[in-house]
């Protein structure tokens, strides 16, 4: 009976390590700043991942019944037993024939005329049906290095030329991307590994630049806020002036064209508010529509 | 006297235009051959100029003609975008001003294509968008990709 308990002791200790691990502190990592800014590593990705590769789409399942390639021409099969033609489909052979006819379909997507297999469009294609069979047979089969390793050189290999191309004919890349979908990234100008120090700075500065915004725009609204008042006032001021020294008979140095300028200003800002107003108005009528429904 | 000896040499400028950050500029990088005297060598020294343009006429990319503002736009912003003289996937060969692929006319590769017989679905020049259709979708050339150093909430398409 002693047993259960050892091992829920055990349990216990290893959860506790793990989470020990997960939490594990960092010299300098007991700053203040980490109870604002917490840095997630992003999780690494393997290179022949449909992720990183840039594959936007998966490999096609082929129906069990079709027939080998280039087997549906064949006039013997036409007439044949129910088991022979089953015998030469995919379901009965091996996995590398439902590929070889995916390639083939891929190819007769781009390629420039029937008999083309050769050309840039037809190269890319039989590329990216073999990668992404291979995406496939790995998902089923991850510890096939051999595999993997062949998957990820291509790829690469993929991107090259995809680079070629870009450079020599834009728009035939466009249209490859589009046919094929494919999503193609520019390396980075200079590769470096991440580091928690590194992130933390960028990110720092990141939430730094963002209170500075927020604390400008919160004053910029209060400033937005008092502008009509304030111009209100003025044309006041303004005119109180202009008064006073047309009465006391001095030398008047505010003219009605200033006066005007400042009203003209202050019926446009004005409109302008309310028009903004509307608009807002408009939203909220809208918003709790749908929160209604 | 140096201050007209300067502009004239700095006056327009040929450079490859790269993708860039900043809204109304473009990054323009002038490459010049520069000659070590104790190898007597040429070797490359790039320089990389701002030049305003606010309709982002040149793609990353494109080979364009900048020219020497009279006064500065602002202190990276000295040159403004003359004219792209060549973009990018777009070769022309200067001597008969044919476009071209590679090692051959793309009337020639029409030609071969009609030969065997063209596909519908084959790609065609005279039905081909204008370049920039994928932008953000597929093609993220137009940015200055970087490593991911952070999950968060927010998306990062130019992450890798």
């Amino acid at each position: 009976m002693l047993l259960p308990k050892v091992i829920n002791l055990i349990c216990v200790k290893n959860v506790a390590r793990r989470l020990l691990i997960s939490t594990r502190n960092y010299p300098g990592m007991k700053h203040e700043v980490y109870d604002y800014i917490q840095w997630v590593r992003p999780a690494k990705i393997p290179a022949t991942d449909p992720l990183k590769s840039g594959d936007l789409e998966k490999m096609k399942k082929i129906d069990g019944k079709t027939l080998l390639l280039n087997f549906e021409r064949s006039k013997l099969l036409e007439n044949a037993n129910e088991l022979v033609k089953r015998k030469f489909s995919v379901e009965l052979n091996p996995r590398k024939e439902a590929v070889r006819l995916y390639v083939d379909e891929m190819i007769k997507k781009v390629q420039r005329h029937d008999s083309d297999y050769g050309s840039m469009e037809a190269k890319l294609a039989k590329m990216t049906a073999v990668i992404r069979a291979g995406q496939v047979a790995l998902e089923e089969n991850p510890k096939n290095k051999k595999m993997k390793q062949q998957i990820k050189e291509l790829i690469e290999k993929r991107k090259k030329f995809l680079k070629f191309l870009r450079r020599y004919d834009y728009k035939r890349f466009e249209y490859m991307l589009e046919q094929l979908d494919i999503k193609y990234m520019p390396a980075p100008d200079h590769f470096h590994w991440i580091a928690r120090k590194e992130a933390m700075r960028s990110l720092t500065k990141r939430f730094c630049r963002n209170i500075k915004e927020n604390r400008l725009d919160t004053y910029k609204h209060i400033l937005q806020a008092q502008q009509l008042e304030f111009l209100e006032n003025k044309i006041k001021n303004l005119e109180f002036i202009r008064n006073e020294q047309v009465e006391c008979k001095v030398p008047v140095t505010i003219t009605n064209e200033q006066i005007n300028k400042v009203k003209k200003q202050y019926e446009e800002l004005k409109h302008q508010r309310e028009e903004e107003d509307e608009v807002r108005r408009k939203n909220e009528v809208r918003d709790d529509y749908e929160i209604k429904l | 006297m140096s201050k007209i000896a300067s502009k004239s040499k700095h006056f327009l400028l040929l450079g490859q235009c790269l993708p860039c950050l900043k809204q109304n500029a473009s990054k323009i990088r002038v490459r010049k051959m520069v000659l070590d005297t104790n190898l007597n060598m040429y070797f490359r020294k790039d320089k990389i100029y701002f030049a305003h343009d606010p309709n982002k006429v040149c793609k990353s990319g494109d080979v364009v003609l900048i020219k020497e503002l009279d006064k500065k736009f602002t202190t990276l912003i000295t040159h403004s975008v003359e004219e792209v003289v060549f973009p990018l996937g777009d070769v022309v060969d200067p001597i008969t001003g044919k476009k071209c692929v590679v090692g051959k006319y793309r009337e020639q590769i029409d030609e071969a294509n009609a030969l065997y017989g063209k596909k519908e679905t084959a790609f065609d020049y005279d039905k081909a968008p204008a370049r920039g259709k994928l932008e953000g979708t597929k093609d993220f050339t137009h940015g200055v990709t970087y490593i991911k150093y952070h999950e968060g909430e927010e998306e990062q398409p130019f992450g890798v």
